[in-house]
């Protein structure tokens, strides 16, 4: 394990707070969240295609996008008081995306949660042309942007949300392993 | 350092504001917001060392402006500085420290004062560049003294003359969330406004004190330090690192407010009454450290190894 690889945590309410809410990239909230029998608001991603209900309360939320949920995020915050605490649970780009977005519009480590739940894919930043590769399950991924097959690491970036990505076949070029899916 | 008192006016019976000056007019060291020196002030038997905002901007190099209130309990330090300072007399005034600066990542700044722990915001509405609102409580007959020491005509700045005017619930509930609370005042207040906050949910990140000069009164005690030999009596109205010091020991000591850590003695027997913001709970739990400029005991006697 190296040192720039996050820990996360299963999801407990912070009591420490006034309000709470809960942002997931999935239809649902994982089973594993045993929600707490106080006011939460919950933002969920429910696309096209899997089946839409309506909310179940006034306190939930569903988006058709992670962008769309993402983007409504920061406006969402510039008016929001302080008390208040958020968790994101979800893929790690999801929630570090949720925990930059949140750390802009003043919230500081103690008030943020992250818990990693679902896909281990991951997104890739390609350490030569600095273009983002989303959802990769593969150790090896050619990097739209500048074609090179990029070995993914471990180092994670919490500031850009990805891991890095770097040239597989530096030393001798052409010589590019088999890739394998690790990280479904 | 020693500096000069160049001038001293009076702005109510009981607050002074002294202009401190070195004897060449040699620029001083640079004072942030928020940062206090330490001033030597000689007593009837002793002399003693107080705390006091630098209030004058921290671009001011030419002098240190500092404003002191005659404290009722005076152990000798504001009195001396009330009654006897007069301009041309020179102090001993240690370079300027700060444990009270304003966050830099802060998106705005609550500021809440009580009496004369108006002094650190002084040099913070010179400084900040970001939006702030100052809340100012003091008695009604001290108004004309702070309102004389603030801008005019700003509506971020507000003076009470009561208490109850000022709703730490209410204000503290309405924040954004890229604020932080800054307190500085008596005790009770400080402790009211930071009781509030934590219940509406503001995390410790966000709250930040200045204490210094709230000196702790209680109850007599006596200490034995194991190290030198000695037995020092602590009386009600002075602290344990003043009288260790008036015993002519040298104890280490920094912000003597109970903030920096610098003072810490191992407590050998007895049970201190922490009065600190430095000990965990984990650490006061276990009874074995103290902070001499601040806190007490709960038992009647104390063994330092010191």
């Amino acid at each position: 394990m190296i040192k720039s690889r996050p820990l996360y945590r299963p999801f407990t309410l912070d009591v420490s707070g006034r309000a709470h809410l809960v942002v997931t990239d999935q239809p649902e909230l994982p089973e594993m969240v045993d929600l707490p029998s106080v006011d939460l608001e919950i933002f969920t991603v429910q696309t096209v295609s899997s089946e839409i209900e309506a909310p179940v309360d006034g306190n939930r939320r569903a988006f058709h996008a992670v962008v769309d949920l993402l983007a409504h995020l920061p406006r969402r915050l510039a008016n929001d008081k302080i008390g208040l605490r958020i968790y994101a649970i979800g893929t790690e780009a999801f929630v570090w995306d949720v925990h930059n977005i949140a750390r802009a519009a003043g919230l500081g480590s103690a008030e943020i949660h992250l818990t990693h739940a679902g896909s281990l894919r991951r997104r890739v930043y390609c350490a030569h042309c600095k273009t983002m590769s989303e959802d990769v399950t593969d150790n090896i991924v050619l990097c739209p942007g500048c074609g090179a097959s990029l070995l993914v690491r471990d180092h994670f970036s919490r500031r850009l949300a990805a891991f890095m990505g770097v040239k597989v076949d530096a030393e001798i070029p052409g010589e590019i392993p088999a890739a394998e899916s690790l990280y479904q | 350092m020693k500096l000069r008192i160049e001038a001293i006016s009076v702005l109510s019976p009981t607050i002074r504001r002294f202009i401190l000056a070195a004897d060449d007019g040699a620029p001083l060291p640079v004072a942030g917001a928020g940062a206090h020196v330490m001033v030597s002030l000689p007593g009837e038997t002793r002399s003693w060392r107080n705390a006091y905002s630098v209030v004058s901007g921290p671009g001011m190099r030419d002098h240190y402006e500092i404003v002191v209130r005659r404290s009722q309990q005076s152990r000798g330090g504001s009195a001396f500085l009330h009654e006897r300072a007069v301009a041309g007399d020179r102090l001993e005034v240690g370079l300027p420290q700060n444990f009270f600066a304003p966050s830099r990542i802060a998106g705005r700044h609550l500021l809440l004062s009580g009496g004369i722990g108006i002094t650190p915001f002084l040099s913070y509405i010179r400084t900040l560049h970001t939006p702030f609102e100052l809340h100012h409580c003091c008695k009604r007959e001290d108004t004309p003294a702070f309102a004389g020491l603030l801008p005019s005509g700003a509506t971020n700045i507000v003076l009470h003359t009561n208490r109850e005017e000022l709703n730490f619930r209410t204000l503290l509930a309405a924040q954004k969330l890229d604020t932080h609370l800054y307190c500085c005042g008596p005790e009770d207040f400080m402790n009211d406004a930071f009781g509030a906050a934590r219940h509406l949910g503001w995390p410790e990140a966000k709250i930040h004190r200045e204490s210094f000069g709230g000196v702790v009164s209680g109850a007599f005690f006596t200490v034995h330090l194991k190290k030198s030999g000695l037995t020092v009596q602590v009386r009600q109205e002075e602290t344990l690192l003043d009288a260790l010091e008036a015993a002519g020991l040298e104890p280490p000591s920094l912000c003597r407010g109970g903030a920096c850590g610098e003072c810490e003695l191992p407590v050998l027997a007895g049970i201190p009454a922490h009065h600190d913001h430095y000990l965990s709970d984990s650490r006061r739990a276990k009874n074995d450290a103290i902070m001499t400029c601040v806190s007490r005991a709960h038992t009647s006697e104390l063994v330092l190894d010191f």
